[in-house]
């Protein structure tokens, strides 16, 4: 009798104090994926002089679907046009960011793990619906504004006449990226993958022609890179540059990806985004003059790849400052829409009456 | 288009047609007349026997209250009990024993699912009470103040949102866990003697359970129907 009012003294106790261990919405949330970061070499012999110590952290980037334009890629022999290029123009094959996914701060041994709670949202994720890809790029930066995000900047743009648009001064960012697992289709890359579905083979969203498909879901996929000539030779033909197989591989999402500091300049695009996905360019109606210290600027025929409809029609084009965040050109013509200077009627046509200070030659109207 | 009629007879005429299409109305009625069938065949046999072919009589709508004894069963909604929000829907039922004091024991099982951005909850839980109480019985009602005490049985599955589009699996995926919470509710009772032994109730008022050390109060209600012998 003794021994039964115990037990039941027992079950009262446990059950005025209850047992158990439901969670609800709290407790820890386990990631849909884990990119463990490596990153080796002396940080000291890239590092960029800042006004304080250094605070490197690793950041999950994933890439947007841009095309760069035809000023920055078509073959010049003029010099001056060649060095708004460089002032202006980023890697026509390069990673272009579109948004921050993960941070997270790297450790004294230069490791890091960035856990992915979230999947990339379909804005990010080029296809269809039954065969769609994102790729991402791991970036070790120096978090020099604090925020505990790598901050993306944005090219600054000029104002035209047209519709009296302001000058677009742009994002600036101080965060100074000194490595990335993938930063240019014209090197050797290692990214993280997401595929839902199939994948498409012939879509050219940072190609990896000639490797395996990726993996389904996450994965973490690599390739050799190519050069530009052999993507120029393979856009003539319509196929895709293509990898070296030998260099290609297809892993699970744990596989350890690593990468090199590096020196920051040839980095910088890779905090930098661009103003429209499509990739479109915006023409302005010049205005004032424009003062032009720390710019580049040239005269240029419209491209119209030898359709023959810009006829001998010429723009002005101004990059950025150089010491913007993020390279960017802004493109006057004399006559033309803001998103096309070949269209009819123009939007705006003061070819016979050019401002004072246009610099370059004069030209017909049509 | 349908011509204009221009009498009450010319209208008439045309329902009584052969081809006139069955309406909406006579299907109401058939409803109607078979909710009154289903009353009148809850109520006690023997006023069908006084009375053989009338549907409804004077002693259609009489109660008896003389029983000490109720059963009560019904829907149940209410808060959940281990979740920050929601609704609980399910079903309770339960004994009442006393006149104007009374004692009696419930059981109800309620779930509700609800979501945060990385989790889908859906908690069951398992209400097991003994009841004490005070009624008083004005006219055809019955009103009364109902303590209950005893514990909740938590069932919870949680599933992690997106990770079956990940490709996660296992416990990374979907977890599942039990737990058992004292808990006590107070609700005020109201029923109504409807016909023969039968009452409509209702009932409601607030809980609380021990969750994790701390208090977590709700509210608990009900509608059903019960049976008083």
């Amino acid at each position: 009798m003794a021994a039964v009012s115990r037990a039941a003294l027992a079950a009262l106790a446990v059950l005025a104090g209850g047992c158990g261990n439901v969670s609800g919405f709290g407790g820890s949330v386990p990631p849909l994926a884990a990119v463990h970061v490596q990153v080796t070499g002396d940080f000291a012999s890239v590092q960029a002089p800042g006004p304080a110590a250094p605070k490197l952290a690793a950041a999950l980037v994933w890439g947007a679907q841009w095309l760069t334009e035809p000023l920055c890629v078509v073959p010049t022999s003029d010099a001056q046009v060649q060095a708004l290029i460089a002032a202006g123009c980023r890697d026509p094959f390069g990673f272009v960011p579109d948004r921050v996914a993960v941070n997270a701060p790297l450790g004294p041994d230069g490791t890091a793990e960035l856990d992915l709670l979230d999947l990339p949202a379909a804005d990010v994720m080029v296809g269809g619906v039954t065969a769609r890809v994102a790729y991402a790029s791991v970036v070790v930066y120096d978090d020099r504004d604090g925020d505990g995000t790598l901050t993306l900047g944005r090219s600054s743009r000029l104002g035209g006449l047209d519709n009296a648009r302001p000058d677009d001064t742009g994002v600036q960012t101080s965060d100074v990226v000194y490595a990335a697992s993938f930063a240019s289709m014209t090197a050797p890359d290692v990214r993280l993958a997401y595929r839902e579905g199939g994948f498409d083979r012939t879509a050219a969203f940072y190609p990896r022609a000639g490797c395996g498909d990726p993996l389904p879901r996450f994965s973490i996929v690599s390739a050799g890179g190519f050069s530009a000539m052999a993507a120029v030779a393979a856009e003539l033909s319509g196929q895709l540059p293509p990898e070296d197989p030998a260099s290609c591989q297809e892993q699970p999402a744990d596989a350890p990806v690593t990468l090199a500091y590096r020196a920051p300049a040839p980095l910088h695009e890779l905090a930098c985004q661009e103003r429209t996905l499509d990739s479109s360019i915006r023409y302005r109606e010049p205005d004032a003059p424009i003062d032009l210290t720390r710019r580049s600027a040239a005269c240029a025929p419209v491209p119209d790849f030898g359709t023959g409809q810009a006829a001998g029609m010429i723009q002005w084009v101004v990059s950025g400052r150089s010491d913007d965040s993020c390279v960017g050109l802004t493109h006057y013509v004399l006559r033309g829409c803001s998103n096309d200077p070949l269209c009819q009627p123009p939007e705006w046509d003061i070819t016979k009456t050019p401002p004072s200070w246009w610099p370059c030659a004069a030209q017909a109207s049509r | 288009m349908p011509r204009v009629l221009r009498s009450f007879a010319e209208m008439a005429g045309l329902t009584r047609a052969k081809d006139f299409p069955t309406s909406g109305h006579n299907d109401r009625t058939m409803w109607r007349t078979a909710g009154l069938l289903a009353l009148c065949a809850a109520s006690p046999a023997r006023a069908l026997a006084d009375d053989a072919g009338t549907l409804l009589t004077d002693d259609t709508w009489n109660y008896r209250s003389a029983g000490h004894l109720a059963v009560d069963g019904g829907l149940v909604v209410g808060f959940p009990a281990a979740l920050p929000t929601g609704l609980s829907v399910g079903a309770g039922a339960g004994v009442t024993v006393g006149d104007a004091l009374t004692w009696g024991a419930r059981a109800s099982w309620v779930t509700a699912t609800e979501s945060s951005l990385p989790w889908t909850v859906t908690q069951s839980d398992l209400r097991l009470r003994v009841t004490g109480g005070l009624q008083a019985h004005p006219g055809r009602g019955t009103i009364g103040l109902r303590l209950g005490l005893g514990g909740t049985m938590v069932h919870e599955t949680r599933l992690r949102n997106q990770g079956m589009r990940a490709g996660l699996t296992g416990s990374e995926l979907e977890t599942s866990a039990f737990a058992l919470l004292p808990a006590a509710d107070l609700e005020a009772v109201v029923a109504l003697h409807i016909a023969g032994p039968w009452l409509l109730t209702t009932s409601g008022g607030p809980s609380l359970d021990i969750h994790d050390g701390a208090l977590h109060g709700g509210w608990t209600a009900e509608l059903g129907v019960a049976w008083q012998p």
